[in-house]
């Protein structure tokens, strides 16, 4: 009995982080080179309401992904253009697109509304390792194709991170953007290329939903799941691997709340993660016991010859 | 010449007939664009428009609860006459507006506090909700019936109530599992509170929440459900079994046509409070207009007898059917709210031969045997 217990909350954790899982690893690239996007939520947005539309016109689930890539990524070259070349404040332009993402998805998207998608995502096995025991069951067995891409999303970026040249670059672009510059880097073109793969991700995150979760449109669907997702990547202190585990949390104890609400205050179980990801910031913020990670330069502008 | 008198003739004519068009106004709480509540409104009022030439009504949607008040006044400014505000939480924002604009006519959806310019109306479910309750009490087989709920305020209880009502007078034993989500509109919620009623043993679904997921989540996993508020049978078509659907519309035309006519003015709409039930055919059974239940289900309706102690020996099928005759006559010869009812605490709510009120219906708080599952401001 708790073993099958055990093994829906994972199942079910597992399912709802996905989109989370997706749209947080984009974020965390984006700000690992100095640039935060509060665009998320917009840019997942539009990215569920493209790859509805893609998916319902051409009988094509993949091709739905790709268009919320490719949505995503043109969404995000906004905030790029604003807060890269014209080096606005990156908080206003990002809030902007979130604002502008809600609000062109819900007039676009009024003629999609209340239709269900004929052929939504169906969910798969993963060969040997949906045998394991619980994990099986619980993780590698009918679930979407997007969370095993998003599992692998968090290996390669570990790797890209930690062992490889350019992904050293890219860090050392966030964290030090004037040194990067000075031998010879490209500032604002890595931070182009992060910020378009963080709108991508946000756009298959938004595909997820609106072709896998819940397959179909309606106006603010993400309901505020952007957000969570930028609270995962603080929580997970900018590290790819973390985020699995971030994102299952949040994804776990969001079942919870309505597994255990006959004894517990779902309010209760739906706040704890947040409480978790203060209580991170305080400790953080109050001594060195936990390192947050937070890239040096994120949130600002890099300006060649400005001291910052 | 006489042309031309006559071309002049028209054209003043016309000119004065557009002037005198009514201006009616609607303020909602959500997108147009959900499949819920706001839609359903919205469909309400294209209805009218489209069946009183004389009509003109314009909408904003999305307006917060707080800020109705600076919508209203920018409504009237426009010349709006009438002012229809589509959502609880609105109440205390029209009653203020009243008194502002006390020669503009105003009607709020769902509340109580009524003034001699502000009516209230509402078009409620509860009998569907029992007629929905005993099919899904004939097509459980865990004996469990999940229910997932938005908030826990008396519309919603009374609905529960009737569901859990109608579930136990087909199967005495049978349970309705309740999770509140505490959201009108979230389908990430409602996807979960499912998931987790799935994991509980429920295997026939019913909700309160604006979107189609509870209907696609159990239909996945090949559970039936009945639909809620919008046309949501072709979401899951062999799984949909029922549902509720509304007619906004049969309000407003009744409300403007009156307004027209001079009977509702804004001075004697104190005690105008629209309660419209099935017989006002405000309300409808079924997923899609048309279709009260799905007729893939119709056969296991059939075959499921009960005895029932007024009918005897009777199908689900033909329980139902006769219930919602009854229930759609002015007459009202049956009320799922009909005496004796206990809560589940066993407190002894409707006396034998009794009935409960509007008011108390209004009220409602208690939960009848049956329902199980957080009950928030329950009644020792």
């Amino acid at each position: 009995m708790v073993e099958d217990w055990f093994v829906v909350m994972l199942a079910r954790g597992f399912a709802f982080s996905a989109p989370l899982l997706l749209a947080a690893l984009g974020e965390i690239v984006t700000e690992r080179a100095g640039v935060i996007n509060l665009g998320v939520e917009g840019m997942m947005i539009l990215g569920a309401l493209s790859a509805f539309a893609v998916a319902d016109a051409s009988g094509s689930v993949w091709l739905g992904v790709l268009a919320a890539m490719v949505v995503g990524g043109l969404a995000a070259l906004s905030h790029a253009f604003f807060s890269v070349t014209l080096r606005a404040n990156q908080y206003v332009s990002g809030l902007a697109l979130t604002m502008v993402g809600l609000g062109l998805s819900g007039l676009l998207g009024k003629p999609l509304a209340g239709r269900p998608l004929a052929h939504p995502m169906p969910r798969v096995d993963v060969p040997l390792l949906k045998d394991l025991p619980v994990l099986g069951p619980g993780v590698f067995a009918d679930q979407s194709p997007l969370l095993y891409l998003g599992f692998l999303a968090a290996f390669a970026l570990w790797f890209f991170f930690y062992k490889t040249r350019s992904g050293i670059v890219l860090r050392s672009v966030g964290e030090n953007p004037a040194a990067a510059d000075v031998l010879g880097v490209n500032v604002d073109l890595v931070r182009y290329l992060a910020v378009l793969f963080g709108g991508a991700m946000a756009g298959v995150a938004g595909a997820y939903l609106s072709l896998a979760y819940r397959p179909s449109w309606t106006e603010g669907m993400t309901a505020g799941l952007g957000w969570i997702a930028l609270a995962i990547v603080i929580f997970a202190s900018w590290d790819p691997l973390k985020a699995v585990g971030a994102a299952f949390l949040f994804g776990a104890f969001y079942h919870l709340a309505y597994r255990f609400q006959t004894y517990l205050a779902p309010e209760f179980l739906k706040m704890t993660p947040y409480l978790f990801t203060i209580l991170f910031l305080v400790l953080s913020a109050l001594g060195k016991s936990v390192r947050l990670g937070a890239p040096e330069a994120l949130g600002r502008p890099y300006i060649r010859g400005e001291r910052s | 010449m006489k042309k031309w008198f006559v071309a002049v003739l028209l054209v003043l004519g016309a000119l004065a007939f557009g002037q005198e068009k009514l201006k009616a106004g609607f303020i909602y709480i959500g997108p147009v664009g959900d499949y819920g509540w706001t839609r359903a409104h919205d469909e309400g009022r294209k209805a009218v428009e489209k069946a009183f030439p004389w009509l003109e009504t314009t909408y904003v949607e999305s307006v917060p609860e707080g800020q109705v008040g600076s919508y209203i006044d920018q409504m009237v400014r426009q010349g709006a006459k009438v002012i229809f505000a589509t959502s609880f939480g609105y109440m205390d924002g029209v009653l203020e507006a009243a008194r502002r604009y006390p020669d503009v006519i105003f009607a709020h959806a769902t509340g109580f506090k009524r003034a001699p310019n502000v009516a209230t109306y509402m078009a409620d479910f509860y009998q569907i909700y029992y007629l929905n309750g005993l099919m899904a009490g004939a097509l459980t087989k865990s004996g469990k019936v999940g229910y997932v709920g938005a908030f826990p305020i008396p519309e919603l209880k009374r609905h529960i109530n009737a569901f859990t009502l109608g579930v136990r007078a087909v199967n005495p034993k049978a349970k309705v599992l309740v999770r509140w989500i505490y959201e009108w509109y979230s389908p990430a919620a409602a996807k979960e509170a499912t998931e987790a009623l799935i994991a509980d043993g429920a295997d026939v679904f019913a909700f309160t929440e604006d979107s189609p997921t509870v209907v696609q989540v159990a239909a996945e996993k090949g559970f039936p459900s009945f639909a809620h508020y919008s046309p949501m049978l072709k979401f899951a078509p062999d799984y949909v079994v029922s549902g509720q659907l509304v007619r906004w519309g049969e309000i407003y035309k009744d409300f403007l046509a009156k307004v027209r006519a001079g009977l509702y003015t804004a001075k004697n709409l104190e005690d105008v409070d629209y309660w419209w039930l099935l017989p006002q055919k405000a309300v409808v059974l079924g997923a899609d207009f048309g279709v009260p239940v799905n007729p893939k289900f119709i056969p296991a309706l059939k075959a499921k007898k009960i005895k029932h102690p007024v009918f005897g020996e009777i199908s689900v099928y033909d329980l139902v059917m006769k219930l919602h005759a009854l229930m759609s006559d002015v007459e009202l010869a049956f009320d799922p709210f009909q005496g004796p009812i206990y809560d589940r605490n066993g407190v002894l709510r409707v006396p034998e031969g009794l009935r409960l009120s509007k008011q108390e219906l209004q009220t409602i708080e208690w939960a009848v045997k049956g329902v199980v599952g957080p009950w928030p401001n329950e009644p020792k």
